[in-house]
């Protein structure tokens, strides 16, 4: 089996798996980095999302051979203890219920707060939109997502 | 707090723990753990339950510690969770056990102290000698307390003292959940553990003829492929075939590369359009089953009479962790993990399906990332132990997507049949309501089961006081499962009544408000049976929320042109709460609408955890406006046409409109909040939209050609 070398969360990891087993599958099941979730495997929910050199992609779309020489960023690997101001900020408006989809939706805000620090309600909608939460915690996000907003320009 | 005082006061007894009940654990370092024995799927019990405890216990809520109490540490059928039951049934049990600890306690310091117990009181987790102002931390006083008798009687606290309940509280387990360390089911790992996905027949009920795996084998990772039978009721497992392989991507894959050839039974033509033609028909004659008859609407000589027909679909309860569970086969015993809402069920049925004693079953209860009542179901507990008997090794099974949206026990289609008749004095004299449905029963219990009418809401507890009325309930097979969903038949019943009532509103030309207000206001609580345990119905809860939200959106203010207001009220009367909304919407162009506000008003009496509560309330909205707006399973030769959240799509994002929530204060025992929020939403949004022009009497709205931006 081939032998890949994955850096995620700014540690190197050395893999063996298939090289089209989705890098989701890759993190859950060989790295038991359990943060990152499947919910839907055909990239309708955003579940599995995480940063990729910045961008936040679909860990269920991306085939491990196509992830080395890449920087990947989990949900475990995104502050050292939740502190990230999208956390921070999640954990202030109390979004999750449930609480599986909410790594994905984080990554996704982290992501893009990441680009641009006042994203344009109309960028936050279409970034956001691309996940779902079924317990309908939307309201929350959106609080979540300018209350980070309003740290990260403090 | 005396230096040295805890080693000089105390007599050495050594013991790791106090533990009066299986709801609280109270170790020697003073770390508190409390039980949570309901099952946590974001509702929030997790929260709610442990902080009746804490209150009790006088301890800060920070400083405790909560776990899933282990499957068997209660009795039978306490860990079951559903019909937004939890807080309700457990409160004065968990303010008990918090108590019962507090006083032994209080007792162990008082005879530390050699003073009465009298003269000690329990304070943020310390003992305080009120003579002295000695304190002593809980966890110097387990060993003591540990060997004193529990005490059968002890005194609650006065809610007027509540420090908790009643405070917004933040999860119990917040940080792990926004760090990514929560293990939900899916997440767990067993040792040795090996990964299955299942094809399953396509029609319920049908057998497995043959299957070719000769490629599927050939796939990196496999290590087996199996096949089991299906069952009928209670779970109608379907007839599957398992790939077994060391991951869950060489299972998916080898899973596509099966060929099976199915006999699928005789029963495989049946399609949503035939079953709702059927209906149609049926609905021509006389109830089946007459549910709740006062006067007789029947014979009632109306001025004139105002009919209308609804329908609602089939749905899917599309939780976002898909369905999985591990089991582990070793000879005569079976090991299981994941969630259950009713474990006591699922061992009873796996005992019987799979042949193992059930004191051979254990079973580790696991969180779950949603339910909304698809864990109330366990077929898929059955198929993890029918494969796992079928290797040496534990096995995780995992429901793709697709599976989930193709195989679930869905959510009741219905139709309803509603006629008013009306006095010479204008006023609602009769009231029959015809519901017509694919009852969870006859899947449950078998085809003709006896007590299959789902007519919560259109029963003896239909709030509205009408001098006549009949309800009835017809039944119909079709050859999908079903099961129940969040808000069940109380909210499949509250779209048809509530959007009736404000067409008889309509059509006598009378306010939608006033004509509820009417029969609602100044009307008597009523039982709603002869049963001891019967629901109280409380008309004046119905109307008080209602005026709540009526008054909030400002019904009786002008609107801005194009701007119409849809109301809605209900009791959710199992769970002892009340909600109402009001929407209002844009209109844009003809069937085009965008939702400008959304006020709901609750009353579910007392509040736990009010930040529970709301998030319950707008969770509940989201949910419930996806159903109004597209949720829709649709069936063809017998098979589930939508196979994922491309075509049984969800409430997105850019899709949730600001909602606002406003609460009736009283001092009533707390009600359920779980699914009080869902009912109102269609009929509301309805009403909104018939005041508007267009009056839609099937969900989901879409498919009759509204659109909303």
């Amino acid at each position: 089996m081939p032998n890949f070398t994955l850096n995620i969360n700014n540690k190197d990891y050395s893999v063996e798996a298939e090289s089209d087993m989705p890098l989701l599958w890759v993190l859950r099941d060989i790295l038991d980095l359990t943060g990152t979730k499947y919910g839907c495997g055909v990239a309708s929910c955003g579940a599995c999302t995480v940063i990729m050199d910045g961008n936040a992609v679909f860990s269920c779309q991306r085939p491990v051979g196509a992830c080395v020489n890449k920087k990947i960023i989990t949900i475990e690997g995104l502050s050292e203890d939740g502190n990230h101001p999208v956390q921070k900020a999640w954990q202030k408006a109390r979004v999750p219920q449930c609480g599986y989809c909410q790594p994905g939706q984080m990554m996704r805000a982290a992501a893009m707060l990441g680009k641009n620090k006042k994203p344009t309600d109309e960028t936050i909608s279409s970034e956001m939109s691309n996940h779902l939460c079924r317990c309908g915690t939307y309201h929350r996000i959106k609080e979540a997502i300018h209350i980070a907003i309003e740290e990260i320009n403090k | 707090m005396v230096p040295g005082l805890q080693s000089l006061a105390l007599p050495a007894i050594d013991c790791e723990f106090f533990q009066p009940s299986a709801y609280l654990k109270i170790d020697k370092k003073g770390k508190v753990t409390i039980y949570v024995g309901k099952q946590e799927s974001g509702q929030g019990v997790d929260t709610a339950l442990p902080m009746i405890v804490a209150e009790e216990l006088e301890i800060d809520f920070k400083d405790v510690h909560t776990e899933i109490a282990p499957y068997g540490t209660l009795k039978e059928g306490e860990h079951d969770t559903g019909g937004s039951q939890s807080v309700m049934t457990m409160y004065t049990q968990l303010r008990n056990a918090g108590a019962i600890a507090k006083s032994m306690l209080i007792t162990a310091a008082a005879n530390v102290w050699k003073i009465n117990a009298s003269s000690c009181a329990a304070d943020n987790g310390e003992v305080v000698n009120t003579n002295s102002n000695k304190r002593i931390k809980y966890g110097a006083l387990v060993c003591q307390a540990a060997l004193l008798p529990i005490p059968k009687e002890v005194t609650l606290k006065n809610p007027k003292d509540f420090k908790l309940i009643g405070k917004s509280t933040s999860r119990s387990n917040l940080n792990e959940l926004l760090t990514g360390k929560t293990k939900y089911g899916i997440d767990i790992k067993v040792e040795g553990m090996v990964y299955a996905v299942a094809e399953r027949c396509p029609v319920l009920d049908g057998v497995l003829v043959s299957v070719d795996d000769t490629a599927a084998k050939k796939v990196p990772g496999v290590i087996k492929v199996v096949s089991y039978k299906g069952t009928g009721a209670p779970m109608h497992v379907r007839a599957g075939v398992a790939v077994i392989a060391t991951n869950i991507w060489s299972a998916m894959k080898a899973k596509k590369m099966l060929n099976i050839t199915w006999d699928e039974g005789k029963k495989n033509k049946e399609t949503t359009e035939s079953l709702f033609k059927t209906f149609e028909e049926r609905s021509r004659l006389k109830p089946q089953l007459e549910v709740f008859k006062k006067g007789d609407a029947t014979k009632f000589s109306a001025k004139n009479e105002i009919s209308a027909s609804y329908s609602e679909p089939f749905l899917a309860h599309a939780t976002m962790e898909p369905v999985n569970f591990i089991a582990s086969v070793k000879g005569d015993s079976c090991e299981l993990w994941g969630g259950l809402q009713l474990p006591d069920w699922a061992v009873n049925t796996v005992s019987k399906e799979c042949g193992f004693k059930k004191e051979n079953i254990k079973v580790n209860l696991a969180l779950m990332g949603g339910a909304f009542g698809r864990r109330l179901h366990f077929e898929f507990a059955i198929e993890a132990v029918r494969i796992a008997q079928q290797t040496d090794k534990p096995v995780k099974l995992i429901w793709e997507r697709t599976d989930d949206i193709r195989f679930q026990p869905y959510r009741p289609a219905t139709y309803h049949v509603l006629k008013a008749g009306i006095d010479d004095n204008n006023n609602l004299a009769a009231w029959q309501h015809h519901v017509l449905g694919t009852p969870v029963a006859y899947m449950t219990d078998g085809p003709g089961a006896k007590d299959a009418a789902e007519m919560d809401g259109a029963d003896a507890g239909f709030c509205y006081d009408v001098p006549n009325i009949n309800t009835g309930y017809t039944g119909v097979d079709f050859n999908i499962n079903r099961g129940w969903l969040r808000s069940v038949d109380i909210c499949v019943n509250s779209f048809p009544v509530e959007s009736f009532i404000d067409e008889v509103a309509l059509k006598l030309k009378k306010d939608p408000l006033q004509f509820r207000l009417s029969m609602l206001e100044n009307k008597p609580d009523f039982k709603t049976g002869d049963a001891p345990g019967a629901a109280i119905q409380s008309p004046a809860r119905v109307a008080g929320v209602l005026k709540l939200a009526a008054e909030k959106i400002g019904w009786t203010e002008k609107r801005k042109p194009n701007h119409f207001i849809g109301l809605a009220t209900h009791s959710f009367i199992f769970a002892k709460s009340y909600a109402a909304h009001a929407i209002e919407i844009e209109l844009l162009g003809p069937k085009k609408f965008r939702i400008t506000r959304v006020v709901a008003a609750i009353d579910c009496g007392l509040v736990i955890n009010p930040d529970g509560m709301l998030n319950q309330m707008e969770g509940g909205f989201a949910f419930a406006l996806t159903q109004t707006l597209k949720g829709e399973i649709t069936v063809s030769d017998s098979r589930v046409v939508e196979d994922g959240f491309f075509s049984y799509e969800l409430l997105r994002y850019d899709e949730m409109p600001p909602i606002e929530i406003y609460m009736v204060e009283n001092k009533e025992e707390p009600g359920g909040v779980g699914e009080v929020g869902l009912p109102t939403v269609a009929p509301a949004l309805c009403n909104a939209l018939a005041a508007a022009g267009y009056r839609p009497r099937s969900l989901p709205i879409r498919k009759e050609g509204f659109t909303w931006v």
